[in-house]
């Protein structure tokens, strides 16, 4: 068990952590982005429902997602975006994380942390084609060489109903 | 009621851009297109138990699809009789009744008023319950576990409404003994720009790729031949333009990448399934790319062993909801439905890589022919026109890609739906 003490520099270490990366992905730095990210990453965000209190399951087997990749397509999506040609995100959006809500969940040994947050990310495109994304992650965050690195990455949004997913979450 | 055959040429191949950004035409396109059509609705696969039910829209309106207790499919608008309340509000599960939030008055799902509290004290037991059950869908029809409703009580059959395209919708549903099955879960989107375009694409659309899919060329995701155009025109490689305004788009391709080893596998053994089941003619195309629209708004799409179905439901001229689902051959094993479900998410999805990009372009085409000017000056559909043949191995009128032969049909089924008769 951690003291609180441990646990609040902890938490304090992932938000610090968590600012830079949605400071990445503000900023166009993908390819810093994808280094956060071992080569294991299950980067995965299930589809929502209409269900019965309760029933809504997220284990079901083969059920979609909105995202649901590995290292390699994670990858391909961020050089799809600098091919010049990619015109759903030509040009650019604007985009803005907010990240909030840090926790610290989950601690497996010294060396694997689960960290809950909650975001919103703003989208405006074209003149005013403006969109919000909210949801929350839980990521289980590894540190090698000294390194906190992501090897999964759980994002539940919280819409049924979606927009063109151009943004990372 | 206005005519509005003015607005397609058949003559020249062209289009009025009010056909797709005018409020008018789009309100009686409600009533002439999606009330006199048939309209996809769910898979039998969605609803294998009696109380089985999933909520659904036909065009604007809000349907329920309900398996009753003798296995029979019945649809009805999810609307209360008394002040109009969605009774269900669930995308999908079992349920005998259903009670409306509002007042509380409980339908049976055979469309039945069977409760109204305070019949006695309130309503004098005068209310004729009997009058005041669900408003039915008159016709539900299914081809291949597809299940499709229609408004119009006097339409043709779906068997006849489909026609030739069943030929091609065998080559998916059809070709194993097992059939296809819906995976769990939906993707839902809103997306700029109308129903039609979205339609025609999939109808008949192989020249946007090199343009809109570019960026696929450029990271080395596409074919290995750098074009979606395939190297048997006529044979393998053509665009079908079929009755009632349906389309298909058959081609084959080898992808830069390859396909992963348990996918290749499995596409093997059901292409080898097909042949017992199918003719040879149509054995041959099986597991090639298969892209095509059965008018007016429900599309499939099979690549690299994943489909995708959807429906394209209107919402006013200018936007769109997107229902799309992932389906899989019921023969497929666990890692191979994982294997296409990943693949379908990474392409044609709402965060798709090769669906984003065609998401950009339907609203970005009624943004910029919105203005009154713009509308004076039809759209351009005269691709190949002339050019098309009837072949003695495969139903419609046949062109390699690219061609708008098929999606000029598209606009002549829209045309004889919307004269003022």
């Amino acid at each position: 068990m951690m003291n609180a003490a441990d646990r609040t520099r902890l938490r304090h270490a992932f938000e610090e952590l968590l600012y830079h990366e949605a400071w990445l992905l503000d900023n166009d730095k993908l390819e810093e982005w994808l280094e956060l990210f071992t080569d294991t990453i299950r980067y995965w965000a299930p589809v929502r429902g209409n269900m019965e209190s309760g029933q809504e399951d997220l284990s079901r087997p083969h059920l979609l997602a909105h995202f649901d990749d590995d290292k390699t397509s994670l990858t391909l999506r961020v050089k799809r975006l600098r091919t010049g040609a990619a015109h759903a995100e030509e040009p650019r959006s604007r985009i803005r994380h907010f990240v909030s809500n840090v926790q610290i969940l989950e601690t497996d040994g010294p060396d694997r942390v689960k960290v809950g947050s909650n975001f919103q990310v703003f989208r405006s495109r074209w003149e005013g084609t403006e969109h919000l994304f909210v949801g929350c992650r839980e990521d289980w965050w590894r540190r090698i060489d000294n390194t906190w690195k992501n090897e999964e990455r759980f994002i539940l949004l919280d819409h049924n109903v979606l927009e063109n997913m151009t943004v990372f979450f | 009621m206005t005519d509005w055959s003015h607005l397609v040429d058949l003559e020249k191949c062209t289009v009025s851009p009010r056909v797709f950004v005018d409020e008018e035409v789009y309100r009686d396109e409600q009533e002439r297109v999606f009330g006199r059509c048939w309209l996809y609705l769910a898979h039998e696969s969605q609803l294998p138990d009696p109380g089985d039910f999933v909520t659904h829209y036909m065009g604007e309106e809000s349907v329920l699809v309900c398996r009753t207790a003798t296995g029979k499919i019945r649809v009805f608008l999810n609307s209360c009789r008394h002040r109009g309340a969605r009774i269900c509000r669930l995308d999908i599960g079992n349920a005998k009744t259903f009670t409306c939030p509002y007042h509380g008055w409980t339908y049976d799902n055979q469309g039945r008023l069977v409760g109204v509290p305070q019949f006695k004290e309130a309503y004098y037991e005068e209310l004729n319950r009997e009058d005041w059950g669900l408003i039915e869908v008159p016709r539900v029809e299914s081809f291949r576990g597809l299940i499709f409703a229609c408004f119009d009580e006097n339409a043709q059959s779906l068997d006849a409404y489909l026609g030739d395209m069943k030929w091609y919708l065998d080559l998916i549903f059809n070709k194993t003994e097992g059939g296809m099955v819906v995976m769990p879960g939906l993707h839902r989107w809103n997306l700029g720009g109308n129903w039609k375009l979205a339609a025609e694409q999939f109808n008949g659309d192989n020249y946007h790729t090199g343009a809109a899919h570019e960026s696929m060329l450029k990271i080395g995701l596409g074919p290995a031949n750098g074009q979606f155009l395939g190297d048997q025109p006529w044979v393998r490689d053509f665009e079908a333009k079929l009755d009632n305004g349906h389309g298909w788009i058959n081609f084959k391709i080898d992808m830069a990448g390859g396909v992963p080893a348990p996918l290749a596998h499995h596409m093997e053994r059901m292409q080898a399934a097909a042949r017992q089941r199918l003719t040879p003619a149509q054995s041959e195309l099986v597991g090639c790319v298969h892209v095509g629209n059965v008018f007016p708004n429900f599309s499939i799409l099979t690549f690299l062993g994943f489909l995708t179905i959807r429906v394209w439901h209107p919402r006013g001229p200018h936007n769109m909801e997107v229902y799309s689902w992932g389906m899989i051959e019921h023969e497929a094993p666990p890692e191979v439905v994982e294997i296409a479900r990943k693949m379908q998410i990474l392409t044609f999805s709402p965060s798709g890589i090769f669906e984003q990009d065609d998401g950009e372009m339907w609203g970005n085409s009624v943004k910029a022919m919105r203005g009154l000017h713009r509308r004076n000056f039809p759209l351009n559909y005269q691709m190949g026109a002339g050019h098309g043949r009837t072949d003695p191995d495969k139903p419609g009128l046949i062109h390699p890609p690219s061609t708008e032969i098929g999606i000029f049909g598209v606009y002549e089924q829209w045309q004889a739906l919307m004269g003022g008769a």
